[in-house]
């Protein structure tokens, strides 16, 4: 068979040498005849004849070999594409219309499925990654949703779960890479020795780590990925063995990765060995996950989902018999959930994705009812010749095929021109910020969408030829030959169809319309928001302390006041501080805490709190409101009494009638000796720490720097110029103080609320321009029936009015018709509406799914769009004089 | 010239395969040699030899390359292929099947009822 297929594209390819070869064959043939007749005493010219005669028609023999070759579909396809593009070009304005609305229509749905096809359809680029699932602990009745896995988790399921292949552990953070002088900060990641055998791809050469280095002593071993290799090794095949200093540590490399090895959406240049103490993997940490470490593991081929959540559920209760937390956990909800991968990854971004390729192919009918309503128009308008040919003859097959061709063609143009615009059209998302979506990075314009989108367009093109062809063939002849003859209409059966195409063109563009109102809506109410903080003027930096320059709480203590203090005495600098986690940061793990004489009440359960490490003047530096008491001050770290700050969410929790000033709690989630406990001497305005859209009141609590020294830090400044003038200051202020230690993601306050709301502004503002697209096309169309209906119906109005009718009543008529044709359409578009909003409720933001001034805002403007579109062709048919009106045609 | 029969439908394609499976020939040699097979008694049509020639070519029955005759002309040749080799011997067995089974029905006689 596919020999055969090779053959036939070969004599495609070569047609003109099989055209003459077959020439040379039958000739050869005939000669050799004559030849013969000749040595038996025929006369040459009249052995000529003969042959010829013997051999009859050569034109007929000639097809007949063509189409035993399958060669005559081709020829007669070629026949009615040159047919179908006379056809196309005689008509530039319809098919320029129809051009552009497939153009675009087509484009927004290609850009969009490039992106839902990157994100959501495609496999992670590992052999059978449907097997690879991740898992994390979850505590939802403590509001902790998701808490990554602990170290201990790896260690207590590693080799005992059987339903997995095998398991590993990662966490992702960042290093300073590279030689004195010439450090860069880099994204790293942490890995426990099977994690590349979890994921099925190794190194391209080298080893990958072993049981061995996963200790602190003996993790001086480094993966590079081949990014990184190519740019700092000039792509050395000789790397192996060489070092490189890691957070001032050198690393032994020990193997290079693939070019296309790529974990999820990381962008790390490195791998190292996720390297812990005996300590870190004692049941006591079971719990301590925190969001930074994630387990991932592979299915053993045949075991499935539900079997691998059934056997850690089944570990955990066998783990709690001794655990002296698991009364507490258990009361938070505790449990592992295991998730596919991939899935878990986009889970985010899914809903928006797949609605925003709703909106999309929401357009594409919209497009594609105008075009079969300019076709069927254009059609009526040839309804005869097709009757006069099918009654000389042409048969049925012909007719549809010349359809198809025609349409087809029209729509593969189209589907060409939408490919180019679906190329600009990844270029405008990734302004909307589409590559910093999980998986974002991947997305490609390539060779399979381009396959995707010939081959919509050709689906396309076929489903809008059926309806074409349909009428084309419908009626019986002498009806044809008489409907629409001089004086008559269009058949009924025509019009009602463009009318019912019309109606649901409207009702579409309302969906959609009231869709985009609910987003838009969504928007607003989420950006007026207040964050809880003062956000103008303030910049905001990251610092992260790499473990060797500062080993201990004190010496990084010692950075913070120094670094507080310089900033705080740049000029325009009003307050400067330093946190370990900024509001709208993107990280939002909680924390437990232990409030001094509160008893958990009957049902409730331990709460994870947001904790704070502040440092300088951080409150006000953010602009935070106090309630009451004082804020914290640089002393507060340096001072025998522990105390902390709280904020109004958290005061409110626990102690609702009375101060919370004065009151004391503890970190973590169990009481401890009295001189542990921290004094609340404050209470502050809550802060949104997840997002803008984030309402739970999970309540705060802030401690003085030195109590909770982590990695990171944020740097915060109050200016009083705009922040983004100050960045260069800052950056040189650090640099004096450590010339290592570089600054990043420094961006104003306000940028980051801005850049928070991304995921609500860009689907608003793509399903406003999807909106904007569907009303310009069913203006387009309803002015096109419209004036089809006027021009169609010339005669006939010329006559009422020879008779007497009034200009007015004529208007009345037409603009009667487009009222009713609005009211179904309307009606219809309604219930789209309210359909489109409960399959949005899950991004809508205080807007409920149905919003009665949304709705009516829509439909006035789709109201309003239409019968503008309506008012010309009225008129047209107003201004009708009926003299020339019947001297026509 | 004898008396000639008209060809059954169907059959030329087995003619053309036999006359090809002795030795590969062109076009015109494929008459000839049917001809010749037959004892001149079938009358092959001319005009029809060339599609069913491409049609057996296209479902690979028979191969076509281009050569040179015996007085240096070039002329395609044909040659059965293994998959037409099988469907000669399939519809040989076939043909003398039916042959024998319409031979013996119309040899019966009365008093063999």
């Amino acid at each position: 068979m596919f020999k055969r297929i090779r053959r036939w594209f070969r004599i495609l390819t070569f047609r003109r040498e099989f055209e003459d070869g077959m020439s040379e064959e039958l000739r050869f043939h005939m000669e050799q005849f004559a030849d013969d007749l000749v040595s038996r005493g025929v006369a040459p010219e009249e052995a000529a004849r003969l042959a010829r005669i013997e051999f009859g028609s050569l034109q007929n023999v000639k097809s007949d070999c063509r189409e035993a070759r399958g060669l005559h579909l081709l020829d007669e396809l070629l026949r009615e594409s040159r047919y179908a593009t006379r056809l196309l070009r005689k008509t530039p304005g319809f098919t320029a219309t129809a051009l552009l609305t497939l153009a675009i229509c087509l484009g927004a749905n290609l850009t969009i499925f490039a992106v839902m096809d990157s994100i959501l359809l495609r496999p992670l680029p590992f052999p059978e990654a449907s097997r690879l699932v991740t898992m994390f602990n979850t505590y939802p009745k403590a509001g902790v949703d998701r808490d990554g896995s602990s170290i201990t988790n790896y260690y207590e399921r590693r080799g005992r779960i059987p339903a997995f292949a095998s398991l590993s552990l990662y966490n992702f953070g960042t290093g300073i890479i590279g030689e004195t002088g010439s450090t860069e900060r880099a994204q790293i990641t942490r890995v426990s020795p099977e994690f590349f055998s979890t994921l099925g791809v190794g190194p391209l050469f080298g080893r990958t780590f072993t049981e061995a280095e996963t200790a602190h002593e003996t993790d001086n071993v480094a993966i590079l990925t081949d990014v990184y290799w190519r740019q700092r090794f000039n792509a050395d095949p000789h790397v192996i063995g060489r070092q490189i200093r890691v957070d001032g540590v050198p690393k032994t490399i020990i193997g290079v990765l693939p070019p296309n090895f790529r974990f999820l959406s990381s962008e790390s240049r490195l791998y190292l060995p996720f390297a812990s103490r005996p300590q870190d993997r004692a049941p006591s940490e079971r719990h301590s996950g925190g969001n930074a470490k994630q387990l991932i593991a592979r299915l053993q081929p045949g075991a499935t989902l539900a079997q691998a959540q059934s056997q850690i559920d089944a570990q955990n209760a066998t783990l709690e018999v001794d655990d002296p937390q698991a009364k507490m956990m258990a009361d938070a909800g505790f449990r592992s959930l295991v998730i596919p991968l991939h899935a878990d990854h986009v889970a985010s971004v899914r809903p928006t994705l797949l609605l925003m390729q709703a909106g999309a192919l929401a357009l594409l009918l919209i497009g594609a009812i105008n075009l079969v309503n300019l076709l069927l128009i254009r059609a009526t308008g040839r309804s005869k010749e097709m009757a006069v040919r099918q009654a000389l003859g042409a048969n049925r097959r012909h007719v549809v095929s010349e359809v198809m061709v025609e349409i087809t063609l029209l729509t593969l143009a189209g589907g060409l021109l939408g490919l180019g615009l679906g190329a600009g059209g990844i270029h405008l998302l990734t302004r909307l910020g589409v590559d910093r979506l999980p998986l974002g990075a991947t997305i490609a314009f390539d060779a399979r969408l381009a396959i995707v989108a010939l081959i919509a367009a050709v689906l396309i093109g076929i489903m809008l030829a059926v309806p074409i062809a349909w009428f084309n063939l419908r009626d019986h002849l002498t009806n044809r030959l008489q409907a629409e003859s001089r004086g008559g209409t269009s058949g009924r059966s025509a019009q009602r169809l463009r009318h019912a195409f019309i109606v649901g063109q409207i009702a579409l563009a309302l969906a959609l319309l009231t869709g985009a109102g609910l987003l838009g809506l969504s928007l607003e109410r989420a950006a007026a928001v207040s964050p809880g903080f003062r956000p103008e003027h303030v910049l905001t930096g990251r610092i992260s302390f790499p473990w060797k320059s500062y080993p201990n709480p004190a010496s990084r203590l010692q950075f913070v006041e120094r670094l507080t203090k310089e900033i705080g005495q740049l000029p325009g600098v009003l307050a400067s501080g330093v946190v370990d986690n900024v509001p709208l940061s993107g990280k939002s793990g909680k924390s437990a805490a232990t409030v001094k004489g509160h008893v958990l009440r009957p049902g409730e359960s331990p709460r994870g709190h947001y904790s704070y490490a502040v440092g300088g003047d951080y409150f006000s530096a953010l602009g935070f409101s106090l309630q009451s008491g004082r804020f914290l001050t640089p002393a507060d770290s340096r001072r025998t009494q522990r105390v902390c700050v709280v904020d109004e969410d958290f005061a409110r929790y626990y102690w609702p009638n009375s101060s919370a000033v004065g009151q004391r709690l503890f970190e973590g989630g169990e009481a401890r000796a009295d001189a542990e406990a921290f004094t609340v001497v404050g209470v502050v305005g809550a802060v949104k720490q997840a997002g803008l859209t984030d309402d739970a009141a999970q309540g705060a609590i802030y401690y003085p720097y030195i109590f909770r020294t982590g990695d990171d830090i944020f740097i915060t400044a109050r200016t009083s110029l705009s922040p983004e003038s100050m960045t260069s200051m800052l950056q040189k202020t650090v640099r004096q103080i450590d010339p290592e230690l570089p600054v990043s993601d420094l961006r104003s306050m306000e940028t980051r609320i801005a850049d928070s709301l991304m995921a609500r502004r860009s689907p608003a503002l793509l399903a406003g321009i999807f909106s904007a697209i569907a009303l310009l096309l069913t203006a387009i169309g309803t002015y096109g029936v419209l004036s089809y209906a006027v021009t169609e119906r010339r005669r006939e109005i010329g006559v009422r009015m020879a008779l007497g009718a009034r200009p007015e009543q004529i208007r009345n008529q037409f603009f009667s018709l487009a009222l009713r044709l609005l009211a179904a359409g309307t009606t219809l578009g309604i219930l789209g509406g309210l359909l489109a909003g409960r399959a949005m409720r899950a991004v809508l933001y205080h807007v409920p799914p149905v919003d009665p001034a949304i709705l009516a805002g829509a439909a006035a403007i789709i109201g309003v769009v239409s019968l503008i579109a309506c008012l010309v062709p009225s008129h047209r048919a107003a201004r009708i004089s009926p003299m020339e009106a019947l001297a026509s045609q | 010239m004898g008396k000639t029969a008209d060809l059954l439908p169907g059959t030329l394609d087995m003619l053309i395969l036999k006359a090809v499976s002795l030795k590969p020939l062109h076009g015109y040699g494929v008459l000839l040699r049917i001809q010749q097979i037959s004892g001149d008694a079938l009358e092959i049509p001319q005009g029809s030899l060339y599609p069913a020639l491409y049609r057996l070519e296209h479902q690979d029955l028979i191969v076509a390359e281009w050569g040179q005759t015996e007085n240096n002309r070039r002329a395609k040749y044909y040659t059965l292929t293994s998959a037409g080799r099988r469907r000669l011997r399939e519809e040989t067995a076939g043909w003398n099947r039916l042959a024998s089974a319409i031979a013996s029905a119309l040899n019966t006689k009365p008093e063999e009822v």
